[in-house]
């Protein structure tokens, strides 16, 4: 099924008109120093080079989006679409995101028709990290710099092009008909430098710690003062959860114009850093604290998705540490959690035996 | 040496973070963990809002120390002023700073910040103890960045700020990291009635930042833990420095340099110029 080309960075031009002509195409761009996910026409918007600071979830899931419009009574949004999304430059860690928020969105209990009018039929062209970041832990969740899941096609940057191999039947597909006469097949020099790259990617990783304990330990950590501790390294902002790339909360608001019927409701992300959050219309808030706040977001990733889901919702990304503004690191509260888990444990068997002791 | 004394319960200060570009804050409780404490160019993030949170926290009467570089001098000083606490339930401990570094903006020891090539007040105007020895202060016109932006014609000024203004995702990292931004509940979190909407548009984002800059205006410190805090690089301290300038030209005013004057917002005077009123 699989099969790979050599695409030279000045051509990459021909990929993107490729995927511009059958697709409402977003990428890394470079705004200021930050990268950012736009939409691209062209090759040379393109930053492929950096680590996206926002998350490739945007494509599918836009910060700000407009469900309904109403003058009186209510018109549906547009439900159709041009062309469907895809995605270039999405790393590894990114690209798996998308089948977690598929989950949430698109093939779990309930479906989000907004989500599916994206997400289905899309396709995603990953790119392989050469160079991982201090703050990278895919391989601590169970990915890898150069994973292909949820990529459709695969680059692996050799220095003057790229190395692009199918991961899936679509990627394939897509392959073949933009590529149908002047394919380039990468020479047996090409595959030794691609594969050189991923073997140096992974040996610069961390060594994979285990986090197979935290949603056990989570489990007898509900009232612990490990959260009022951590609590005190976090600011409470949003950063972390409108960077990550599986956050999804949202918020839904009618927005009307004074003295008017008309207006539209709108879907906002949302995040649970925020006191509004869980604000009842009672003013009553059941998390008042930062400390409750903080708990819930390490809680919903490492314990209630995975009762949901299956998997944690966390891909090791490292954003929420590498653009957090006071270094709040989710590794070291992950490490805590273990090693408070395991306090917890010795304790109550030590109670135990005093208790048997004492018998 | 505070913590053995029992002059302070808790110190607040920075510790070396995921990396060596980085420090992250930090509170210490005992004596034996005193060796974590650092303070470098890497040092950005303001410890007030930590300070703060810490003074909450803990029943009255606990002591905070705090680690004070010239702007969270200031910072600290401008909050006594506005009775936000009492000057004996913080211990300021002052160091002399050369300015920070910003690590997704270049290596420790590289780039300094824009707030800082600016700075005036390198060193805390009030402090109980001071370590290290304390900063020639820069010289030159510290509105010069202001000045020159005024240059540009109105329409460049407006591209400028729908510039920045288009990257920014509402998540208020620069409110949080903010040492002033304070209240209890911020307006932007009120919704009966909600006074702007709550999307990533433009004239809600604008207008989040226009209330911000206005509510900080004489009372901003300049330390850029704003434009520090921003995950998406929006440069918004111009905007607050040029309110700075308004309030000092008009009030004679500068926030943060004594605990007594009376902040410029919460007072007025006859001879106040109003020339803008109809």
């Amino acid at each position: 099924m699989s099969s790979s080309l050599r695409i030279a960075k000045p051509d990459l031009d021909q990929l993107v008109s490729a995927l511009t002509s059958r697709y409402r195409l977003f990428g890394p761009v470079d705004v200021d120093g930050s990268t950012v996910l736009r939409e691209v026409k062209s090759a040379d918007e393109l930053a492929l080079g950096a680590a996206l600071d926002g998350s490739v979830k945007a494509a599918f899931f836009p910060q700000t989006e407009t469900l309904l419009t109403y003058d009186g009574t209510v018109s549906e949004a547009p439900s159709g679409r041009d062309k469907p999304t895809a995605v270039i430059g999405a790393r590894p860690c990114d690209a798996r995101s998308l089948l977690l928020l598929d989950k949430v969105f698109g093939t779990g209990k309930y479906w989000d028709p907004l989500w599916q009018r994206r997400h289905d039929d899309s396709l995603v062209i990953g790119l392989g990290c050469s160079a991982p970041l201090e703050t990278c832990f895919c391989n601590l969740m169970g990915s890898g710099p150069f994973d292909a899941e949820g990529s459709d096609i695969m680059l692996t940057d050799i220095g003057d092009a790229f190395v692009a191999e199918s991961c899936t039947d679509k990627g394939e597909r897509f392959l073949k008909t933009a590529y149908k006469s002047q394919v380039q097949r990468p020479s047996q020099a090409d595959l030794d430098k691609a594969g050189e790259a991923r073997s140096k990617a992974l040996a610069s990783l961390a060594p994979a710690a285990n986090y197979s304990g935290v949603k056990t330990a989570l489990a007898k950590l509900w009232d612990s003062a490990l959260w009022d501790e951590i609590a005190l390294g976090c600011l409470s902002c949003g950063a972390c959860a409108y960077l990550c790339p599986t956050c999804h909360c949202f918020d839904v608001q009618d927005e009307t114009a004074p003295g008017t019927q008309q207006g539209r409701r709108v879907r906002i992300w949302d995040t649970c850093q925020s006191a509004l959050f869980t604000k009842e219309a009672s003013g009553h808030n059941p998390r008042p604290s930062a400390k409750d706040r903080i708990r819930q977001r390490v809680m919903h990733k490492f314990s209630y998705f995975v009762d949901n889901y299956g998997e944690a919702a966390c891909v090791g990304c490292g954003r929420c540490i590498r653009l957090c503004p006071v270094d709040f690191d989710v590794r070291v509260v992950l490490e805590r959690v273990i090693a408070e888990g395991r306090r917890t444990k010795d304790k109550e068997r030590g109670t135990k035996k005093d208790v048997r002791h004492a018998g | 040496m505070l913590l053995k004394d029992k002059k302070a319960d808790l110190v607040i200060g920075y510790e070396r973070g995921s990396s060596k570009r980085r420090a992250r804050p930090v509170v210490i409780r005992a004596d034996k963990d005193v060796d974590r404490l650092i303070f470098d160019d890497t040092c950005g993030p303001s410890l007030v809002p930590f300070a703060r949170k810490a003074l909450r926290a803990t029943p009255l009467g606990t002591r905070v120390a705090v680690v004070a570089k010239g702007c969270d001098g200031r910072a600290l000083v401008q909050q006594i002023a506005e009775g936000q606490f009492k000057r004996d339930q913080v211990v300021m401990i002052g160091v002399g700073c050369n300015g920070v570094t910003d690590h997704r903006r270049g290596a420790s020891g590289e780039k300094r910040e824009a707030s800082c090539e600016r700075c005036r007040y390198p060193n805390p105007p009030v402090y109980d103890v001071f370590v290290g020895e304390p900063v020639a202060a820069g010289t030159g016109d510290e509105f010069a960045g202001v000045a020159e932006f005024e240059k540009l014609a109105s329409a460049d000024r407006w591209a400028w700020f729908e510039h920045e203004l288009g990257k920014c995702i509402r998540c208020y990292a620069c409110r949080n990291a903010c040492p002033m931004c304070y209240c209890e509940e911020c307006v932007v979190d009120q919704t009966n009635p909600l006074w702007l909407g709550k999307s990533a548009e433009r004239p809600d984002t604008t207008l989040f930042h226009l209330v911000r800059a206005l509510h900080t205006a004489g009372r901003c410190v300049d330390c850029g833990a704003c434009e520090r805090a921003c995950p998406l690089g929006v440069r918004l301290a111009l905007l607050n420095k040029r309110l700075e300038r308004e309030v000092r030209e008009r009030f004679g005013y500068t926030a943060g340099l004594s605990m007594e004057a009376t902040p410029a917002l919460a007072t007025y005077s006859e001879e106040d110029k109003q020339e803008f009123m109809l």
